[in-house]
């Protein structure tokens, strides 16, 4: 999708002519494909038509006028037309192939695009990294995608292969007898606009269903994750009427559509079936007008051997193929635009005129809700850290201490307030926006780990333009946090990665080791070593005290606090900042925090 | 209400219809192992769902054999008529009965064709939707505990995918045999028009056989590797989620994009192979039925020839070879059929876990001298068909707090879930101020008890609704809701949320600690006398944990409540009045904590435990 257009967020709201307009000029950008498919589809045509003409030949030709050669010789021209057109049907699906995998491709983008942009979203709100992501992503990835493709290049053979039908059929009975198309097409055209009619809320019925068994799948999933907590609740009555109520709705959404099964039928039956009966009650005449006995049979092939089963095909395709995709194309476009670079945060040009370095990090009147009518989590927070200063924040749960932290990495834009590196304002830009990450890095809890080479892992925060670092860096940082007996185990720099088979604690010394190697002066750790023993958390974050820059750590335990030069206990109004003894005097909740973390446990 | 079918003969009096568990049926020393005999269940469920639609399965039945019969005999008419035509037969005379035979079959048809395609959806609907009901019932009425051996996709996929499935087996069946008649007709009606038709015919079938074969061997290899690179995109774009905030934080989305879709071109390439091969395949296939009626005509030409068929009898028999060679939609319907019955047993297998059984009474009150004291004899309790508990016999006085602690897999969750009847004991009694909490009614007894855990799951659309769980959130109730959410103190974060109380929950940021105190706050509102505490309080950090704590004890009318805590933190067991030491499903031994602190292996539980917040 790198060169799709940005997409404006009104596009997604008015989502029917939207789709209407972007499969056409889906469509309009693959001429040479729809010019193949066309031509392949002329073989087909060709053998549709040789099926009745070549019957009526060999009749009235060969069979009916005793020479029963010239009759098979015919039937061995149908025969060859037959082979031609399978011919042109195998073509014909590598054409379908050609539209329906790049529009795969496209949904693919959109949805790893859209999923990758929610999450980041999510992900700056408290508590919001550690939501495991959701199934519905995988879902929309393997199932809903797949939907689309199949319905897609169902409709692409439906049609054409009605269309190719009809063609080689009505060419077929004019080459026989122009008249038998005055018979056949009245009620043929008749039929197509029974279903041209019933098209419509047929797909609206269709629909409903496909969203009721969504629904139903999703309270039913809501259900199943819970059916503890429900039974703790003695909550069944409610839930079960929940739930069954959306099983009501799915079966009056189904028995609906399955009444419209009518409109097909009589479809079917005054477009497909009333001809042939209209052929014979028609057939002295036609026969008094020169139609011969084997035209009439041709007529009738093309009728029941052709036709009919064409129209069979596009009275029960079209519909629900149709409502399917656009249901599940129409859900794989809402939602954020894939990928499309939006502005990203800014900074103010720096103010430097001789005077003294500014500090690090300085927060005024830092103010932050979650909603406008949200009680704010962080109240006119003033504080500064100098270049060079280690500082550690602690404070109950909730207290904000993570959107403190999202804050200064200039994630979450304050309410009031602002938050200042090196003396320059952060204005936070929309999620997903490229920001400076040369200027600060933020290691959360939940270490990213991704499956792929150690070097990998150890080089995404780095900037593009910056050349990668050598081995010795990189093996430098895995030593520095103390990662290095892990990468080793893992077959050094090259050595792959599996996640799923690293302990959250290995993963985290992988995303400091990242961290660490980062070029940026200020360096925030939110609770980044919560998953390492203590050992290990002094190790790590010594380490990165020794690394030049500014630390901010978000303290897990207490012991942070201790090796840290200034405290920040965030604990709303009675929010207190100081070193540790200062601390220890004035602030009673850090007295509590200090006696409770280290008095646990006696051993 | 019904009983469900899935254990016929052992339904419950109409009278107790009301209650959340009463659509299932009283299994009594139900086992979870004993779902083994699966498929007669699956036969007897869907034998039950035949019966209770069989107006309709009758109605389809005749509807699809009529169809078929019609089909069967429309092209001799018209083959007849064509004849009689041909030999200049005005429409007015013989030839014009025919004509109305001909119309009035066709008519036939297209209303028989309606019939068949209403009925065939309508009873897939309703049975469908019966089926989810019984599901529904049954797994809120079994032990969630028992529920637990299947995995909640695979129980999702069951009440939805599964049970869609299991629906058509009705409709399916009633259409079997016209499914059946209409090829056999086709080859009889061959038969009878000249048999040498019918050879030619059977000769050509295993060709067609042999084509259809390779068709599926070919691209099974191939849609295996298409979906190996779609479950690589899948895997890394989740890992990618997972690591969110930092990509976030490092501004790297564009590029995390880029590596995320790399398998894409894998993707597309299999993508093109499958279609090749299937087009290669599909028009194999096309081919072969006209050929085989060509071959039929050829052969019906020369009989024509021969003066020994009519152009109606040639006409009719082209007709008749494509019927014939709807032997291939047989083999699909059948296939149906086995789906259906598999899925059928799928479901059959979630239906034959007993429901957890209840009784008739109420907790004695305080007023009958109810003094909340809740007491287990002689439990053993199994998980996963595993014993876990060995005979446990633990007293909790009345307004008194017992702490449970042991080695991770020592039975303190089930010991936990036995206590408040989220399972029932294999042997043994709880009791709670004497009375079996097997004899109580279950909506009584989830008044009395409530439970919090380590990781609550929430349910009910806003945060509001989750703590009410079940009662309404809003009006008078709403007071409660607030008052429980601040006795968990729950209510600071809650109104910093974009729309407080009225965010839907899973819209949320909430983090473990918060949702554990969302849990309290649930076990809190309905003022519960005996509390139980599954490490509820473990994401939490020492100074919420001692706050709301306090909230903790004090019950209803002031009394202490009765609490039973697991917990794998020494400042929790040191607060209880008792604590009893789990160790391998018995009890080591039962006292306060600080003499139990004297034994080296009591302190070794807690070594892991560095306050660190986590459970």
């Amino acid at each position: 999708m790198a060169e799709a257009p940005a997409v404006h967020p009104a596009a997604g709201r008015h989502r029917r002519p939207g789709l209407v307009g972007a499969g056409l000029r889906f469509l309009a950008r693959r001429p040479r494909v729809l010019g193949a498919l066309a031509g392949w589809s002329l073989l087909e045509g060709a053998h549709t038509f040789a099926l009745g003409f070549a019957l009526a030949r060999a009749l009235d030709d060969g069979f009916l006028a005793g020479r029963p050669a010239t009759g098979l010789w015919w039937l061995a021209v149908a025969a060859a037309a037959l082979a031609v057109g399978a011919l042109g049907m195998a073509r014909v699906y590598r054409q379908v192939a050609a539209l329906t995998e790049p529009l795969r491709d496209e949904l693919v983008r959109r949805v790893v695009g859209r999923g990758l942009y929610e999450a980041v979203t999510a992900a700056v709100a408290p508590g919001g990294g550690r939501h495991t992501p959701g199934s519905g992503v995988v879902s929309r990835l393997t199932h809903q995608v797949e939907i689309a493709r199949d319905s897609f290049a169902g409709i692409v053979m439906v049609s054409r292969s009605f269309l190719v039908t009809l063609a080689g059929a009505v060419t077929g009975l004019a080459a026989l007898a122009p008249r038998l198309l005055l018979v056949v097409l009245p009620p043929l055209l008749a039929g197509l606009a029974v279903f041209a009619a019933t098209l419509g809320p047929l797909a609206r019925r269709q629909r409903a269903v496909l969203v009721a068994d969504e629904e139903l799948a999703g309270e039913t999933g809501t259900m199943v994750s819970a059916l503890r907590d429900i039974a703790a609740c003695g909550a069944q009555e409610t839930v079960r009427r929940t739930v069954l109520r959306r099983v009501e709705t799915e079966r009056r959404a189904a028995v609906s559509l399955a009444r419209w099964g009518v409109a097909r039928a009589l479809a079917l039956g005054v477009g497909g079936r009333l001809p042939v009966v209209l052929l014979l009650v028609c057939a002295p005449w036609l026969l008094r007008h020169g139609v011969s006995a084997g035209a009439l049979a041709g007529a009738l092939t093309y009728l029941t051997q052709a036709l009919l089963p064409a129209l069979q095909s596009l009275v029960h395709g079209l519909g629900g193929a149709g409502a399917r995709l656009t249901v599940v194309i129409g859900r794989l476009r809402e939602g954020a635009p894939a990928g499309v670079p939006l502005p990203g945060p800014s900074r103010a040009p720096a103010v430097r005129g001789g005077r003294p370095a500014p500090p690090a990090l300085t927060l005024r009147r830092l103010t932050f809700a979650y909603g406008t009518a949200a009680r704010p989590v962080l109240c006119g927070l003033d504080l500064t850290v100098p270049a060079g200063g280690r500082l550690a924040v602690v404070g109950p749960s909730g207290a904000g201490k993570s959107t403190l932290a999202l804050l200064i990495a200039g994630l979450l834009r304050p309410t009031g307030g602002e938050v200042l590196l090196d003396g320059r304002p952060v204005v936070a830009g929309p999620p997903g926006a490229p920001v400076r990450a040369e200027e600060r890095v933020l290691i959360p809890q939940e270490a990213y780990v991704f499956t792929g080479t150690v070097r990998e892992n150890l080089c995404c925060l780095l900037p593009d333009r910056t050349a990668p670092p050598g081995d010795p860096s990189l093996l430098g940082a895995v030593v520095a946090v103390g990662a290095a007996e892990l990468v080793d185990r893992l077959g050094g720099l090259d050595g792959q990665v599996e996640p799923a088979s690293l302990s959250a604690g290995e993963r985290q010394q992988l995303a400091l080791a990242r961290a660490w190697l980062s070029p940026a002066p200020l360096a925030v750790l939110d609770e980044a070593t919560s998953r390492l023993d203590p050992a290990a958390e002094e190790h790590a974050e010594r380490a990165f005290a020794e690394r030049p820059g500014t630390l901010v750590v978000v303290a897990h335990r207490i012991s942070s606090a201790l090796r840290a030069d200034r405290v920040l206990v965030l604990d709303g109004e009675r929010t207190a900042c100081g070193t540790h003894a200062e601390l220890v005097e004035r602030s009673a909740l850090y007295r509590d925090l200090t006696a409770g973390w280290t008095a646990g446990p006696r051993v | 209400m019904t009983v469900a079918p899935g254990a016929p003969g052992r339904g419950l009096s109409p009278a107790q219809g009301h209650s959340p568990t009463s659509a299932a049926p009283a299994g009594t020393g139900g086992h979870p192992g004993s779902a083994q005999a699966v498929p007669p269940r699956a036969h007897r469920l869907l034998r039950a769902e035949v019966r209770r639609h069989k107006g309709r399965v009758a109605a389809l039945f005749l509807c699809a054999t009529a169809a078929a019969g019609a089909q069967l005999a429309l092209p001799a008419a018209l083959g007849h008529t064509l004849d009689l035509l041909l030999a200049g037969g005005a429409p007015g005379g013989r030839a014009g009965g025919w004509l109305a035979v001909c119309a009035a079959l066709t008519c036939a048809l297209v209303v028989l064709d309606a019939a068949e395609t209403v009925l065939t959806g309508t009873l897939a609907a309703r049975t469908t939707a019966r089926l989810r009901t019984a599901l529904t019932d049954r797994l809120l009425a079994v032990s969630p505990l028992r529920a637990g051996r299947f995995a909640h996709g695979d129980l999702v996929t069951r009440c939805t995918g599964n049970a869609a499935h299991a629906g058509t087996t009705p409709g399916s069946a009633a259409s079997a045999l016209a499914a059946l008649v209409t090829p056999a007709g086709g080859v009889v009606a061959l038969v009878l028009l000249d048999p040498r038709l019918a050879l030619v015919f059977a000769a050509g079938i295993p060709l067609l056989v042999l084509l259809l074969r390779a068709f599926s061997r070919t691209s099974a290899a191939c849609v295996a590797r298409y979906q190996e690179a779609q479950a690589a995109v899948a895997g890394r774009l989740v890992e990618a989620m997972a690591g969110a905030r930092t990509i976030a934080a490092g501004g790297t989305v564009e590029r995390e994009r880029r590596r995320v879709l790399e398998p894409v071109a894998r993707l597309s390439e299999h993508g093109h192979r499958t279609w090749h091969l299937q087009g290669r395949a599909t028009a194999q296939a096309a081919v072969l039925v006209p050929f085989l009626q060509l071959a039929v005509v050829a052969t019906g030409g020369l009989l024509l020839s021969a003066g020994q068929l009519s152009v109606g009898g040639l006409v009719a028999a082209a007709r008749y070879a494509v019927l014939a060679a709807g032997i291939g939609t047989l083999v699909g319907q059948l296939n149906a059929l086995v789906r259906g019955r598999t899925a059928a047993q799928r479901l059959a297998e979630v239906l034959a876990v007993p429901a957890l059984p209840q009784g008739t009474r109420t907790p004695p009150g305080r007023a009958e001298g109810g003094a909340d004291r809740l007491e287990l004899r002689g439990v053993h309790a199994s998980y996963a068909g595993e014993p876990v508990l060995r005979g446990v016999d633990l007293v909790v006085p009345g307004g008194s707090t017992v702490a449970v602690v042991g080695r991770s897999g020592a039975g303190k969750s089930l010991l936990a879930a036995v206590a408040g009847r989220l399972v029932e004991p294999d042997a043994g009694q709880v009791l709670l101020d004497g009375a079996d909490l097997a004899g109580l009614r279950t909506a009584a007894l989830r008044d009395t008890v409530a439970f919090a855990f380590a990781r609550p799951v929430l349910f009910g659309g806003t945060v509001g609704d989750a703590i009410a769980a079940g009662a309404p959130a809003r009006g008078p109730h709403g007071a409660r809701v607030r008052a429980a959410a601040a006795a968990a103190c729950a209510d600071g974060f809650l109104r910093t949320l974009p729309e407080g109380y009225a965010t839907p929950h899973d819209r949320a940021p909430l983090s473990g600690g918060e949702v554990q105190r969302l849990g309290l706050a649930r076990a809190l509102v309905r003022d519960p006398r005996v509390l139980i505490l599954d490490d509820a309080t473990s994401s939490l950090d020492t100074v919420t944990e001692h706050e709301v704590t306090r909230a903790l004890w004090g019950g209803p009318d002031g009394a202490a409540r009765t609490r039973l805590v697991v917990t794998h933190r020494a400042s929790t067991a040191a607060r209880a009045d008792r604590t009893v030491w789990l160790d391998a499903g018995r009890v080591r031994a039962i006292a306060p904590h600080d003499r139990l602190w004297e034994d080296p292996a009591y302190r070794a539980l807690f070594a892991d435990d560095t306050g660190s917040g986590h459970g």
